[in-house]
């Protein structure tokens, strides 16, 4: 039983690790931007193909795939805010409806340039480290919650230590006294949105080897994002984190117990309720919803 | 008066028009006529709720509960078809009136992400449970609609023409209804509804049950629309109801646009034409969501008050050309 | 039954660690025009807020003909017969002025959905659209009852958003800072207005810091200060009052 439990906190920790990622890029482009990107799954896949290419298919170092599949799908992010979300910044719905639009053409693109099978990536490393004879955990899964770790830190010196980081954060809590202060929003938008872009898709890419990559595989991510960030609290970061593992140890259990869909099912009842009882989440800010 | 007359003929040349096309079609065509009829009660029935502001996610999914629920009393019950297509429009809007007390407790964005929770949660149990709903792959062999005969036409269910028939009339009635709700008294509380509440809420009006009717109202048609598509497919699975088809329902409303009660419907019947005659025939139809999420985005750019405008300042411009036909004395002197 | 018609009585109402109004107490007289004035800051929105079922009092209670309305929302507190208008112009902007009015009839020309699909409430229907043109004819909008109320002059549309409380037959309206932005020709027709409204059998309590209309217009007028109660009296007594005075920093017109 302890086994089990053992094991279950080893998934538990490495499934929080990249949907943190995820959750945080959601939050921050929320959080600066004020626009609700259904498209963040779909980041997390480009991250995901962007492996399947580089490593998969064109055998370059993991590490290198996995910072270019970074780099690109940041990129992309730029592309978004400058195209869609820049425009409609006066229509959040506008922007919503846009993002699915785009969520679209991303599966399109995914499926006419990879097909619509699952892809299965050659893992990095195929070490286990083994606890005991029951509990075990791949490198693999040790890289990415590594990679988490990391990433979150960084994050977190970019926001509190920098003045980009600053202006962000001033941003997100105030834009008009942001701009007053002559902070570009459209600067804070770009950087916002690469930096969630980014992580959605450092997430994607990190895990490709881990899971199976296909063209729909965003929809559970951004499901997960979605109750994620309800949980946490719509404009917190740090809820953000926190839900993303605590949520992963719910779905984990409840997958062993019960099974998959089940846990679904318990994940989605978790955010109604969350939404009918206290909708600003545990670690909820005054929200710009 | 002429004016009557001439609205008269229109719409009688329109119902002759609607009676006639299927002949011209061929077996595949006529099928998406019926499909195409479906999908304009369900975006018409979507629209109804937008009416209070309110943007669901779980649309769809209620439309899944019609079906379900008129296939299951069909088969497991042995109801004569029509009344478990009715039964099963209920049940949809009974569910509605149920889910309406957690979800009518948000707004807006948080409303929306409620409702898609409520409809992902519901389709997952279909898919989790294959008793009763047939699990993963759904339910088959569902009771197609018995045939029968009213002299003048003989309904073999088995042909699409005479489901079109039979769909066009429960459509039709359908968007009767809907209208007449929309031009009553009910209509202006809903209009109060989304644009003042507070306003509304000031002089008596209790927002939140209107809210719920008009959810309650489009999932009862939501779910009627389910219940055609069943019997005329015979088999539903989870994947029929899932967030692809939600997105399809929300892009007709925003391209069409939802000023007008035919904004939706104009959106519907454009895409659809447009996938069926130009992605299709130009095998084009595996970008099918790469050109409608192309279009999502530029409709919300370009033409956010949806190809309803268009119509609108087209008609604008006949209504002004005309008058100026009127004022003007001399017959020699051209239009502007 | 002549007992107390609006009672507020020990009225708070805290916010985390502000107390906003401090037990508020004053009564409202059937048939009067009472006005509730107060520097800014004093509370009045407040005050307002729960009286009409916006906010929740955080203690006290009011009562409307004897019976605790504190705590109710909105829509049930207007149905009790109390009403109130919005500051700003909160009208359906892009319905008629007639449709606007009909919104007011709601309480008392409730649809029934059937009825309402069949055609079969057509005594209702005219029903309504009378006494919104009832309400229209007071308030002289009665010509304008086809143009779109998002097109109507400042003046029009704040007689418009009293004409819509009208129509639900109310006993008691609150007008929210009813002449704020008005001209002095607008005023004087906007206190006309309210006098003929007053005779017709409404009692009215108005927040507002316009002192000229106050006075000429109010019965009896309740000050506020800081949230608590500071002073009550017909104009004449409030206007010599050295408290309220001093609370206005100078006796100026019009509060910052």
């Amino acid at each position: 039983m302890v086994e089990l439990l053992a094991q279950t906190g080893l998934n538990a920790l490495y499934a929080g690790s990249y949907m943190s990622l995820v959750a945080v890029g959601l939050v921050l482009i929320f959080g600066v931007m004020g626009v609700i990107n259904f498209a963040h799954g779909e980041l997390f896949m480009l991250g995901a193909y962007a492996v399947v290419a580089l490593y998969a298919d064109l055998q370059m170092p993991f590490i290198l795939a996995v910072a270019l599949g970074l780099i690109f799908v940041g990129l992309v992010g730029i592309g978004m805010e400058r195209v869609m979300f820049r425009p409609l910044r006066d229509n959040p719905l506008g922007g919503l409806v846009a993002s699915i639009g785009f969520l679209m053409i991303l599966q399109a693109v995914a499926v006419m340039g990879f097909g619509v099978r699952m892809e299965h990536v050659p893992p990095a490393t195929q070490e286990i480290i083994v606890f005991s004879e029951k509990v075990r955990l791949p490198l693999a899964r040790l890289y990415v919650i590594v990679a988490a770790v990391v990433f979150l830190t960084a994050l977190w010196a970019f926001l509190t230590k920098t003045r980009f980081g600053w202006a962000l954060r001033a941003s997100a809590q105030d834009p008009e006294a942001a701009a007053l202060q002559g902070i570009s929003i459209n600067q804070t938008s770009r950087i916002a949105m690469f930096i969630g872009a980014a992580l959605a898709g450092v997430a994607g890419a990190l895990t490709a080897p881990l899971v199976s990559v296909n063209p729909h595989m965003g929809h559970s991510v951004i499901v997960t994002a979605f109750i994620v960030i309800i949980v946490g609290g719509i404009g917190s970061l740090e809820g953000a984190v926190v839900a993303a593992f605590a949520y992963s140890v719910v779905h984990t259990v409840v997958t062993t117990f019960w099974d998959g869909v089940i846990a679904d099912i318990v994940g989605l009842s978790l955010m109604l309720v969350v939404l009918i009882v206290k909708p600003t989440g545990l670690f909820g800010t005054a929200d710009r919803a | 008066m002429p004016r009557l007359a001439k609205q008269g003929s229109v719409v009688l040349a329109f119902v002759v028009l609607l009676i006639a096309l299927p002949h011209g079609l061929s077996f595949s065509q006529q099928e998406i006529l019926v499909f195409l009829t479906i999908n304009v009660l369900l975006v018409t029935s979507y629209r109804l709720l937008t009416l209070t502001g309110e943007w669901s996610l779980a649309h769809v999914v209620i439309m899944g509960v019609g079906a379900y629920s008129s296939a299951l009393y069909s088969k497991e019950l042995g109801i004569y078809v029509p009344v478990s297509m009715l039964l099963g429009a209920c049940t949809a809007a009974l569910i509605a009136m149920f889910l309406s007390y957690p979800l009518f407790r948000m707004k807006g964005f948080y409303f929306l992400i409620g409702s898609f929770a409520a409809g992902e949660i519901i389709r997952l149990l279909w898919k989790r449970f294959r008793d009763p709903f047939g699990g993963p792959k759904g339910l088959k062999k569902i009771d197609p609609m018995p045939d029968f005969d009213i002299g003048i036409w003989q309904f073999d269910f088995f042909e699409p023409v005479s489901y079109y028939y039979f769909a066009l009339v429960v459509v039709g009635l359908s968007l009767w209804l809907m209208w007449r709700i929309e031009r009553s008294p009910i209509g202006l509380t809903f209009h109060a509804v989304h644009w003042q509440d507070k306003l509304a809420q000031s002089v008596g009006v209790d927002v939140r049950a209107y809210r719920t009717l008009a959810f309650v109202l489009a999932s009862g048609f939501s779910g009627l629309s389910g219940a055609l598509l069943a019997h005329y497919i015979g088999t539903i699975n989870p994947n029929s109801f899932d967030v692809e088809m939600m997105v399809f329902v929300l892009t007709w409303a925003i391209v069409g646009g939802t000023e007008t009660f035919y904004g939706p419907i104009l959106g519907c019947i454009v895409l659809t034409i447009f996938n069926e005659v130009v992605l299709r025939e130009l095998g084009f139809e595996q970008m099918r969501p790469f050109i409608y999420g192309l279009l999502m985005i530029c409709s919300v750019l370009f033409l956010p008050k949806g190809l309803e405008s268009v119509v609108q300042k087209l008609l604008l411009r006949r209504a002004n050309g005309d008058k100026q036909k009127e004022e003007k004395a001399d017959p020699k002197e051209s239009e502007a | 039954m002549s007992g107390p018609f609006l009672e507020i009585d020990k009225l708070t109402r805290r916010f985390g660690g502000l107390t906003a109004v401090d037990e508020l107490s004053f009564t409202v007289e059937h048939g009067a025009i009472h006005g509730l004035i107060g520097p800014n800051g004093a509370g009045k929105t407040t005050t307002f807020n729960m009286v009409s079922g916006f906010y929740k009092p955080t203690s006290g209670d009011v009562r409307l003909h004897g019976e605790s309305i504190s705590g109710l929302a909105m829509h049930e507190v207007a149905r009790r017969g109390l009403v109130r208008t919005f500051q700003h112009s909160t009208l359906f902007a892009e319905l008629s002025v007639l449709h606007n009015v009909m919104v007011g009839t709601h309480m008392n020309f409730r649809p029934n959905i059937f009825s309402a699909i069949v055609g079969w409430d057509h005594e209702d229907r005219s029903g309504a659209k009378a006494r919104a043109r009832e309400a229209l004819d007071f308030f002289g909008l009665l010509e304008l009852e086809n143009e779109r109320a998002g097109e109507l002059s400042h003046g029009h549309q704040r007689a418009l958003g009293m004409a819509v409380a009208m129509a639900a037959h109310p006993d008691v309206i609150l007008l929210d800072e009813p002449f704020t932005g008005m001209n002095p020709e607008e005023t004087k027709r906007m206190m006309e207005l309210m006098s003929k409204l007053r005779d017709s059998g409404v009692t009215i309590l108005l927040v507002e810091h316009d002192m000229h209309a106050i006075m000429g217009l109010c019965d009896q007028i309740t000050v506020m200060s800081f949230g608590k109660f500071l002073a009550e009296g017909n104009p004449q007594e409030i206007r010599t009052n050295p408290t309220v005075i001093e609370a206005y920093l100078g006796g100026t017109h019009h509060a910052a």
